[in-house]
């Protein structure tokens, strides 16, 4: 099957007082049509920016996003409109992401208003009103503010804004992260429904690896704006081969007090990703460096099929 | 011995047009040593119960309705506003959510360390000072950095600086609100790390308020679940986490993603938690729980203890509920 997404050494760069903060260095991926790839990683590692740069909504510093073969990188910008039709967003914080002072069916018929999709008035309300009933929101809602409404109402009408255009591709950047688990989990299921039924491609950034496992196909771990690990779901967290993806894994406080599993505690912080020094850049925190990992950068390597690995030392750590 | 025992403490928030019944009835105790896990979503009383063991509830609007907050045998509820500011920071302490808002920009962090001391103990500034290097080296970070301000330091480290001072005077009890939320998990991990470390060295006793099962497993010894301002079960690890009895409890684990098991949907409560200025007649859990019957929508639930020590608020654990667990 041919990939929907594909990003190719993609770099984006923000210029600072202190130097060049690399905020996205070097990935490079592909998401086939219909599956989720879950974007791992501690604050600061880029994820964000990362699905920023995929939507253009930042220019890529280097690098190439093909959407269906189609450059997005450096594209004009009713192109890029165009493209955008296909590709949206859904933000982490319901609360600042939605204008206070529009109603839900205002705020949810904008793209459709944008986009002159609807000519007459009532099919954009019939469109709005199916809209939300998609993501569960009450048809009494209509003309309410988000500032009446609860977190997990507020995260449906972002929903229902990425739905209204009837994308291909959504970036999910956060989006449980400010809700409680009971809603959480509403918004999960609700989320993968919609992908079944319209057979969405996702991609979803998160700093919780339980919800990343939850809802992937496959798993990409960034740390200082580099590729870690990245291989399917279940064999990220069965075979798990970078040091920073197992002490990631390990550091997770699990919701049991049976067979607790014993945990891997990092040395210090994380470095600056400004200017940052050669070598791999986990090194200074990795249990297990070496003087090569503080010279030479290491690259992604297929080290099991379909498993990729940036790491000197993966074979000599795992035994393969 | 009983360190803090609340009993049947109500925090209602008087605004104009309604009341807020922020904490209801709760009753909670803590043991000497002990650490509790207080447990609940957005909204469910957690940090206006801490503040009312503190006495820092604003008022107005907010006004203790009734009950008795008694800690090391004294009813903190009828101390003056200049006895609780002595107990404030000395015997009992908090650590606050977020790291990056509860530091002073403008003071060291020495200076924010030894404050404390100095309004408590009667010492020499240079002893004072002494002490905060001592503070900083406990929470692992060098004495060396202690002319240094909040933004020369990291989150992790920030909430290291905040516990460091909620130690200085060597407290009874702890109050920690969601003390790792903020961090990054491997950072939060090492918190975590510390605060148990310490804990074995000090002893000091903690009431850790958190929504994460996760956080509370590692390290608390009791825990208490609480949903629209009520405790609707309470019990020791083995009963929250592997005898859970309250259905609120049940859809909590249900509604978490879990690493070990692998399910394609996860189960969610239904439903939102009900507005504090209106609750329910009845269980306030009543209109989201798959097991109601129609007792649920009229009567409020006793407490019920079904094995020593694990208390559950559920009309489902009553002796006449057969036609409760009919349904069910």
């Amino acid at each position: 099957m041919k990939p929907l997404l594909e990003v190719k050494n993609l770099k984006k760069y923000f210029s600072t007082p202190a130097g060049q903060l690399h905020a996205v260095d070097d990935v490079t991926f592909n998401i086939l049509p219909g599956e989720t790839l879950g974007v791992v990683g501690e604050s600061g590692c880029g994820k964000s920016t990362l699905g920023r740069v995929i939507l253009n909504l930042l220019p890529a510093t280097d690098g190439e996003i093909y959407f269906e073969d189609e450059p997005i990188v450096g594209v004009k910008r009713d192109k890029l409109m165009q493209l955008r039709r296909n590709i949206q967003i859904i933000f982490q914080d319901p609360f600042s992401s939605l204008d206070p002072r529009m109603t839900v069916s205002e705020l949810i018929s904008e793209p459709l208003e944008t986009f002159k999709i609807y000519k007459s008035k009532s099919e954009r309300i019939k469109k709005v009103e199916s809209l939300m009933d998609t993501v569960g929101l009450a048809a009494r809602l209509y003309n309410t503010y988000p500032h009446e409404l609860d977190g997990g109402r507020r995260q449906r009408i972002g929903i229902a804004r990425a739905l209204a255009l009837d994308p291909k591709f959504i970036v999910c950047d956060e989006p449980v992260s400010a809700l409680d688990v009971s809603i959480q989990a509403q918004i999960l299921n609700l989320m993968q429904d919609i992908q079944a039924e319209k057979g969405l491609t996702y991609i979803f950034i998160t700093h919780n690896l339980s919800v990343v496992k939850h809802i992937s196909n496959d798993i990409l771990v960034m740390y200082l704006g580099k590729m870690m690990e990245k291989s399917e779901a279940e064999d990220l967290f069965n075979n798990t081969l970078h040091p920073y993806s197992k002490a990631l894994l390990s550091a997770i406080p699990d919701p049991s007090i049976d067979n607790r599993r014993k945990r891997i505690l990092l040395k210090g912080e994380l470095t600056s990703p400004i200017n940052p020094k050669p070598g791999c850049r986990f090194a200074v925190r990795c249990p297990y460096a070496k003087q090569q990992c503080f010279e030479v950068e290491p690259e992604l390597e297929e080290v099991l099929p379909k498993h990729f690995v940036a790491c000197h030392l993966t074979r000599e750590i795992n035994q393969l | 011995m009983k360190l803090l025992e609340i009993k049947d403490l109500t925090i209602h928030y008087v605004l104009d047009e309604d009341t807020v019944e922020a904490v209801n009835h709760i009753d909670l105790a803590l043991e000497k040593g002990e650490a509790l896990g207080l447990v609940g979503e957005t909204g469910a009383g957690k940090t206006t119960t801490a503040l009312g063991i503190l006495g820092l509830i604003p008022d107005p609007p907010g006004k203790v309705i009734s009950g008795e907050i008694i800690f090391e045998e004294e009813n903190l509820l009828t101390k003056s506003a200049g006895q609780m500011r002595k107990i404030r920071g000395e015997k009992i302490s908090m650590v606050f959510q977020d790291p990056m808002t509860a530091l002073n920009p403008v003071l060291t962090v020495g200076d924010q360390i030894s404050e404390v001391i100095k309004l408590h103990q009667n010492i020499p500034i240079a002893e004072a000072t002494a002490r905060a290097c001592q503070m900083l080296e406990m929470v692992g970070i060098p004495a060396e950095r202690i002319n240094e301000y909040p933004h020369q330091f990291s989150g992790g480290m920030k909430q290291r600086v905040v516990i460091a001072i909620a130690l200085a005077c060597n407290p009874t009890l702890l109050i920690a609100d969601e003390p790792t939320t903020a961090l990054d998990v491997t950072i939060q991990a090492q918190v975590i790390d510390m605060i148990r470390d310490l804990r074995a060295k000090i002893g000091t006793s903690m009431l850790l308020i958190t929504h994460d099962l996760g956080v509370v497993a590692d390290i608390c010894d009791k825990v208490a679940i609480i949903y629209a301002g009520e405790i609707v079960e309470y019990g020791n690890l083995t009963h929250i986490y592997n005898e859970t009895a309250h259905p609120y409890t049940k859809g909590l684990f249900g509604s978490l993603p879990r690493l070990d098991i692998m399910v394609n949907r996860l189960n969610p409560i239904p439903g939102i938690m009900p507005d504090p200025t209106d609750l329910p007649q009845g269980c306030s859990f009543a209109p989201r729980c798959l097991n109601k019957c129609d007792r649920c929508d009229i009567e409020p639930p006793q407490n019920h203890e079904i094995s020593p020590g694990h208390i559950v608020r559920c009309h489902l654990y009553a002796e006449d509920a057969d036609d409760c667990r009919e349904v069910k």
